[in-house]
């Protein structure tokens, strides 16, 4: 049964790569997620490795609570007497503070250098070389002094300095020129991960990060001979309450293990596409099989005749999906490898270096390649495989029975009753809201439903199209399509699962945008705002106090944000000056009110009033990473905190006690009495003009950018989702080449009455218009119903809109028929080439 | 889809009074080989045929004897070695791809011993196929007469697989001249049929001839069946042999015997 499955699989060279494929796109793409996130995840080994390992032990403030990259936040910096105190243990070599901490640096152009996403550092780069690891002078040596500073040398080569040039940078106090005096490698590798690094000494990087008199942590060598465990317990023995001591080794697999826990998001983001890519792969080869199980019946009639058993039919089917699942994997195994060698190479475009050349492929990775391929594959075949040994042996000896395409009754009641549950479903999410796993379920509900009744819909579609005049190819396509209505419907449905996804993304993108414009004209009072340009983190506190001297101003507001807890959870709090506040944003008060915002209490966003069950007068706990827990008591719930993303809002005077950075998120101008706004727009940026990291937008601008980052972030996912609607059209190319094979003779003697190769063509062409459009129109419907309640289900994420886009969605129906034109290219083309004598005297 | 009619290939205008003695196609010394070198076959050797208009013409020969490679090449689905065919005054060597396709489509019938119809189409929309994919109606009148004579009007709903195998082929027949072919070709339309079915068709493709005034030459292997014709053409290897005029079964059993033996 071996050699007639093997034999099976190279008849067809098209439809093997076909098959092939659809489950290769999935499997590239989760083998290509595990290798980067693996690859990354290295990187990060090695950096945080390289970096400590010229240190034993570490001491820093011990946080209230563990913080990491998801958490955000910063460890309290300790008073620097700690540092002569550690010195001072016996056995201790050498203890260095450090500070680390925002600096941005601007190229020859004054412009900010801001790569990709990745952080601008600025801290100590001066310290004692025993203690510096991986962390090199390239070039030059180290700064010294309030006049000095070093540079990473990937930054220093993109932006084009050179030793002794001078380099502007922007602190959280405002901006300074320095001159270049070195440049830094750390190990292999000439930056931190793509961020910029600005070093100084140590006085120079306090001032900087704002930490006078301060340091992050004290680096310590202790000497040759005791352990690092021993030193450890040496040096703890002497800190006072509040400070902690561990191995550089813990440090660095404590940074590690962060970076992999925020990485684990973005894997499992990824994953969820590629779920969606092998899902409508499974769909392809299940329809596959079942046609190639259809065309073969007679072969496996007459296997059966002479003798094979239902079980080696069984087997002989899944041997033959066993291969196609195994090559799949393989290769989609090594397409991943390159996809994320790609995704590599792009981000080193944005500026993100990753420090090792070779990607991580771990066993896991194989493993899961090899699995998923060949357990969609499998799975997709059973059924098909299963029916294969239903075939009886008398089939051999009857001409070939003509595929019945009608369904039960039972089987079409059954998906008529889920299509309805699922649609009802979803209006009912839609309706309440805030549901988004009932919302899943009804969309899968109302899936499953158009899979059991396709069928009938196949059977539908091809009766509106049997009209038109005659010998249009119209007719001839729907007859095809209602002959093999199951295969038809399988195809369909392929692309159905991928357009369901993308309209439901593009609809939430939608609800998103206007969401967003609702909440800048309705929360908005200001006339002017300042946010950080680009990706950066937010703006020197100078920024403000610059705008509080203007005269054609009416009331500044700064805002703040620090990762915190809030009664034990995960939170952002925000700080803002109260004074004027109310002349800038409308926060929805819903009950109390911000005259209750004096010292000690807290504004809490209703819904998370709800949720903690706290109402005014009550108290919370806000645990922040630097100081610890403090209590605060509710003065009020809000509703409208969407547009400066808020759920906690406290005055500054209790913010700023509790968070050592003083970067501004958000400033909010208002204009003074009868200025032209025109005019104070001008003026105000021409103020800003050192601080090229600050941008100023009028509300107008301010919705245009929000909508625009929307745009990119619906571009990104319908980009990743693209790779499951190709898949789909890979179905429905393999299922026509399946059906132009299976037509041989029909079209011969379709081509011998008299149809010229383009009416050949034409019927072909017709019949993948009608598949895709039958897939596209269910796709949208669904995707819509699953977009709109989906909205409904994020009302908590701000999105208090519902819109569908309509111009959009008419374009993907456009595009879905044009994709149904270009996937009946090659098969038309191989129906019009049938050679006309050989397909009528072939008997 | 656009109709496509072109001005090279003349379409007889409907009504057009097809006249005995004129010739609705020839081959002239038409030559086939088939491969190249000392593998080659020559399947057609010099052959030159004339088809009058009106008649029915048998043609007879032994498995090899290049009868249906003949049709083939007469019907332009197959190309020749060297020589002439012409339906009418069309000379099929002149014509492409596309032209020889629209000719078969307006200006020839065809019916295959079995497989003649489009599985997914009714019995009247597999009789109009030809006219529909030339974009044009057919002649309300001429379609009444065709079906009547085959007497399918109360088949005309139904889909192959509902028909029988005589009817099947009869709604073939009908395929074949709703154009007004100047011939029409059946390859063993008969050879599939049992005797009933069988006899009953030839009957149709006699009654074709003689009131429809139509051209029809078949291909066939059975004696009977070419009885049915006005005369039969004979082929050995390639080459016509004997040719008898108004035959009877016996008279074409005789002709095969004396052929066998030689």
């Amino acid at each position: 049964m071996l050699k007639v499955s093997l034999r099976n699989l190279f008849v067809n060279k098209l439809r093997l790569f076909l098959t092939v494929a659809a489950v290769t796109v999935g499997v590239a793409f989760v083998s290509g997620t595990f290798v980067l996130s693996d690859t990354m995840g290295k990187a990060f080994d090695q950096l945080y490795a390289g970096l400590t390992s010229g240190q034993d032990v570490i001491v820093r403030a011990k946080a209230p609570y563990e913080i990491d990259v998801t958490t955000g936040g910063t460890q309290r910096p300790l008073d620097e007497s700690i540092v002569a105190r550690v010195a001072g243990v016996p056995g201790v070599v050498v203890a260095q503070g450090d500070v680390a901490g925002y600096a941005l640096v601007l190229d020859k152009a004054g412009k900010p250098i801001q790569p990709g996403g990745a952080p601008t550092i600025g801290g100590t780069a001066s310290g004692d070389d025993r203690l510096a690891g991986d962390f090199s002078y390239r070039s030059g040596h180290k700064p010294s002094g309030p006049q000095e500073m070093a540079l990473d040398a990937a930054t220093a080569k993109k932006a084009g300095f050179g030793l002794g040039d001078h380099v502007d940078v922007v602190y959280q106090g405002g901006r300074r020129t320095f001159t270049l005096v070195g440049t830094i490698g750390f190990g292999k590798t000439d930056s931190i991960l793509g961020a910029t690094f600005a070093g100084f000494d140590l006085p120079t990087a306090q001032v900087i990060t704002g930490k006078e008199g301060k340091v992050d942590n004290v680096a310590v060598k202790g000497e040759a001979g005791i352990g690092a465990a021993e030193l450890r317990d040496r040096i703890a023995a002497v800190l006072p309450d509040g400070v902690e001591v561990l191995t550089a080794e813990q440090v660095a697999s404590e940074g590690s293990a962060s970076v992999r826990d925020a990485m684990g998001i973005f894997t499992k983001v990824l994953l969820v596409f590629a779920g969606v890519s092998l899902l409508v792969g499974s769909f392809v080869i299940w329809n596959t099989f079942n046609v190639l199980v259809a065309q073969r019946r007679r072969e496996v009639a007459l296997l059966r005749a002479v003798g094979a058993s239902r079980h080696q039919v069984l087997g002989g089917v899944l041997a033959e999906a066993a291969l196609i699942g195994l090559a799949s994997g393989v290769i989609g195994l090594f397409a991943g490898v390159g996809l994320a060698a790609g995704i590599r190479s792009l981000m080193k475009l944005v500026g993100a270096e990753i420090p090792t050349t070779t990607p991580a492929l771990e066993t896991r990775t194989v493993v899961a390649a090899l699995a998923v391929g060949l357990g969609v594959t499998m799975v997709a075949a059973i059924a098909p495989a299963w029916s294969a040994t239903r075939v009886s042996p008398m089939e051999a000896l009857r001409d070939a029975a003509t595929s019945s395409s009608v369904i039960g009754r039972l089987r079409s009641t059954a998906g008529w009753v889920l299509v309805g549950a699922g649609a009802l479903g979803l209006v009912a999410c839609a309706w309440v809201g805030n549901v988004p796993w009932w919302t899943t379920f009804a969309t899968l509900a109302a899936f499953a439903g158009l899979v059991t009744a396709g069928p009938l819909l196949a059977g539908g579609t091809a009766r509106l199209a049997d009209h038109g005049r005659r010998g249009s190819g119209w007719r001839m396509a729907a007859r095809n399509i209602a002959r093999n209505a199951r295969r038809s419907a399988a195809t369909a449905l392929a692309l159905t699962i991928g357009l369901t996804v993308v309209v439901a993304v593009a609809v939430t993108a939608a609800s998103m945008r206007s969401s967003i414009t609702a909440a800048v004209n309705d929360g908005n009072r200001s006339d002017l705002i300042l946010q950080p340009a680009g990706m950066g983190v937010g703006m020197p506190a100078s920024v403000a106090a610059a705008m509080r001297e203007r005269s054609d101003l009416g009331a500044v507001v700064a805002f703040r944000e620090s990762g915190a807890r809030v009664n034990g959870r995960n939170a952002f709090v925000t700080g803002m000056d109260t004074a004027g506040l109310s002349d800038v944003i409308d926060l929805g008060i819903e009950s109390g009110g911000l005259e209750g915002l004096d010292h000690g209490s807290i504004l809490v966003s209703d819904k998370k009033a709800e949720d903690l069950g706290v109402g005014v007068g009550d108290t919370l706990t806000v645990t922040y990473p630097e100081t610890g827990a403090v209590r605060m008591r509710v003065a009020g719930t809000f509703s409208k905190g969407f547009l400066i993303n808020a759920t906690y809002v406290m005055g500054m005077a209790d913010y700023a006690p509790n968070v050592t950075s003083k970067l501004d998120a958000a400033v909010m101008l208002s204009n003074a009495p009868r200025v032209d706004p025109a005019q104070t727009k001008a003026a105000v940026k021409k103020a800003l003009a050192a601080y090229p990291n600050v941008k100023v937008s009028d509300p107008a601008e301010l919705t245009k950018d929000a909508r625009h980052s929307v745009d990119q972030m619906l571009g990104l996912v319908t980009a990743l989702l693209l790779l499951a609607v190709i898949v789909a059209i890979l179905g429905i190319v393999n299922t026509l080449v399946l059906s132009v094979v299976e037509r041989t003779r029909e079209l011969g003697l379709l081509r011998a009455v008299g149809a010229t190769r383009r009416q050949v063509r034409t019927v072909v062409r017709r019949e993948s218009v009608l598949m895709s459009m039958l897939g596209a129109v269910t796709g949208l419907a669904l995707g819509t119903g699953a977009g709109v309640a989906l909205s409904r289900a994020l009302a908590d994420e701000g999105i208090s809109r519902v819109t569908v886009p309509v111009t959009t969605l008419l374009v993907y129906l456009v595009v879905a028929a044009g994709v149904g034109v270009l996937a009946a290219i090659g098969p038309a083309r191989r129906a019009s080439r049938v050679d006309v004598l050989q397909a009528i005297t072939t008997e | 889809m656009t109709p496509q009619r072109l001005d090279s290939v003349p379409v007889p205008a409907v009504g057009e009074v097809t006249q005995a003695g004129e010739l609705a196609a020839r081959a002239v010394a038409v030559r086939k080989v088939y491969g190249t070198g000392e593998t080659s076959v020559v399947a057609l050797d010099d052959l030159t045929l004339d088809l009058p208009r009106g008649q029915f013409t048998a043609i007879m020969g032994p498995s090899g004897s290049g009868k249906s490679t003949l049709m083939h090449c007469l019907a332009g689905l197959d190309t020749l070695t060297s020589g002439q065919v012409f339906i009418g005054e069309t000379d099929l060597a002149t014509l492409s791809d596309r032209e020889r396709t629209v000719l078969r489509r307006d200006r020839l019938g065809f019916v295959f011993q079995s497989f003649n119809l489009l599985p997914t189409l009714t019995a009247e929309e597999n009789i109009t196929l030809p006219a529909d994919l030339a974009g044009a109606a057919p002649d309300p009148e001429w379609f009444a007469t065709v079906v009547d004579k085959l007497d399918l009007r109360s088949r005309l709903r139904h889909r192959p697989s509902e028909l029988s195998g005589g009817q099947q082929q009869r709604v073939a027949v009908g395929r074949a001249l709703i154009r007004r072919p100047a011939v029409v070709f059946a390859d063993e339309p008969t050879g599939a049929l049992d005797s009933h079915a069988s006899s009953e068709l030839l009957r149709f493709l006699r009654s074709v001839v003689d009131e429809l005034l139509q051209t029809v030459v078949m291909v066939t292997h059975d004696p009977g069946a070419a009885a049915h014709a006005d005369r039969v053409v004979f082929l050995v290897d390639g080459r016509i042999v004997l040719e008898l005029s108004e035959p009877t079964r016996e008279h074409i059993l005789d002709v095969m015997g004396r052929l066998g033996e030689e």
